[in-house]
């Protein structure tokens, strides 16, 4: 294991979700802080649609979802890629992920990312994760050096490029491009 | 009064087996060993007739339905089977191991894919229990039929005998998840532990095949905390494995579109593989025995067998 590896995820595992008291390096500083404006806009946005209750009809699902989808992209209205992905952050992921892809349980780890992977379709901030397109296995292992993610939010890939997905409304919060080595 | 129990000619080897596995795994009988005894799994040889569901009173009777949700004419006559299977044999629960729905989540979809062809079993009450698999939205957590509490990992008791299902979310096996699933299994004191997810542990598949990245991450808590028994899907096809670490596991994504051929013949893990037809697994959990058939969109019954609960050795003496 690279010590490259090692100070990545170190570094990556020091986010503020996780549970440390070492203060977190700062692109994990200031995504963490861009997360918890997203969650406090998105908070602001379902204030006033009618709660889901944890036996809903699909109508009520679907409805929830769109709307919360709706008030979220008018929120975001200027919303880039980037955003919650800065340049610092996107080096620090690809490299941490490189780390792990050419570790000893690479074929795996990459067999378990391309499982079903739909490729690369046409990907937009602020939109709705494309409809019928299964979602990513993401395996413990990558988990593992991404910054923790609060309930509501997860990564995905889609193709070789790394996505922030809000699962509530179905969105792409944002996304950085060739994640996964060629 | 208890009737004595019969043991049937085909429980014999499996009683055999039974004894003699901790001795042939190196395990040993002083109770001094720290290895839970392994689950075991009889099975009738191909020609032999199929085991009958034993359908006793009180006994833990579920269903296990994987990769189904497509709205074909398949999936609907799959659904008949087990509507016709809860007439003699009343189902407390089915547990879903996910790709619940294939393409479109609108409304219709969850009626056309989901409620109507499991109409009479929802009219009869009898619950859904849902795992997410890589083709399900995550809204699906809030649907009231899939009886997720809003959560994508939880546990379940059965309503009947010493029964705990752990429903995991195999797409996110995100390490909160991961803690989670450890203080979970450390803290059940059911004598069985039955894991359901999507993405199989071991499995014969060419498309897909077993997720070893996966397997790493959660067999070493399965073994540590005696699950017995695995139910899985993803791949397109019934597969029962040869038990591994003493952990039998099934492959049911047998439920909707199938990959006829995808089970490699020359796999070593197969104990059972099944992949002409859709089919679902229905079981019975009476004290320390499981028995179960898979059974086809015709009825028949293509695999069947028995597997005794992996037991936890008696606890050392102190002092």
């Amino acid at each position: 294991m690279g010590a490259g590896f090692l100070l990545g995820l170190a570094a990556l595992a020091a986010s503020s979700a996780a549970a440390s008291d070492a203060p977190a390096p700062p692109p994990i500083a200031a995504f963490d802080a861009r997360v918890k404006e997203y969650l406090a806009l998105r908070d602001k946005a379902a204030a006033d649609l009618p709660k889901l209750s944890k036996e809903s009809t699909p109508e009520e699902v679907v409805r929830h979802q769109q709307a919360l989808a709706a008030r979220i992209k008018t929120a975001r209205k200027g919303a880039r890629p980037g955003d919650f992905f800065n340049p610092d952050l996107q080096a620090l992921v690809k490299r941490t992920v490189a780390e792990v892809l050419s570790g000893p349980d690479a074929k795996s780890v990459k067999a378990s990312i391309m499982d079903e992977n739909p490729g690369s379709p046409r990907l937009a901030v602020n939109e709705r994760y494309p409809t019928s397109v299964p979602l990513t296995t993401m395996p413990p292992q990558i988990l593992g050096t991404l910054p923790r993610l609060p309930k509501g939010l997860e990564y995905r890939f889609l193709g070789p490029h790394l996505i922030l997905l809000d699962i509530d409304a179905d969105l792409v919060v944002d996304f950085t491009a060739g994640v996964i080595p060629p | 009064m208890r009737r004595p129990r019969r043991v049937s000619p085909v429980l014999l080897p499996a009683l055999l087996l039974h004894a003699l596995l901790p001795l042939l795994l190196g395990g040993c009988s002083s109770g001094q060993d720290a290895t839970p005894r392994p689950a075991t799994v009889a099975a009738p040889a191909p020609a032999e007739a199929p085991i009958p569901l034993p359908n006793r009173k009180g006994s833990l009777k579920f269903a296990v339905l994987g990769d189904f949700g497509t709205g074909a004419k398949v999936e609907y006559q799959l659904a008949e089977q087990m509507t016709k299977l809860h007439g003699r044999f009343p189902l407390d629960l089915v547990v879903l191991v996910g790709d619940n729905l294939y393409g479109g989540e609108r409304p219709q979809d969850f009626k056309n894919k989901f409620e109507t062809p499991y109409r009479p079993l929802l009219d009869a009450k009898v619950p859904f229990y849902a795992a997410l698999g890589n083709h399900d939205a995550r809204a699906q957590v809030d649907y009231e039929h899939f009886n997720m509490q809003g959560k994508l990992y939880y546990s379940l008791k059965a309503p009947h005998q010493s029964v705990r299902f752990f429903m995991l979310d195999s797409t996110y096996p995100v390490p909160e998840q991961i803690e989670w699933l450890e203080k979970e299994l450390k803290g059940s004191n059911d004598d069985w532990k039955i894991a359901v997810f999507h993405h199989p542990l071991y499995s014969s598949g060419g498309r897909h095949g077993s997720d070893l990245q996966l397997r790493q991450t959660l067999e070493p808590l399965f073994i540590k905390y005696n699950v017995s028994v695995a139910f899985t899907g993803h791949d397109h096809f019934y597969e029962r494995i040869k038990p591994q670490h003493g952990i039998v596991h099934f492959v049911v994504g047998s439920g909707g579109r199938l990959a006829p051929d995808d089970i490699a013949k020359t796999s070593d893990l197969t104990a059972k593989g099944f992949d002409s037809d859709q089919a679902f697994l229905a079981a019975e959990i009476n004290g320390d025995e499981m028995v179960f058939n898979a059974i086809s969109r015709t009825g028949a019954i293509v695999d069947s067998g028995r597997i005794a609960r992996r037991v936890s050795p008696p606890a050392k003496a102190s002092g």
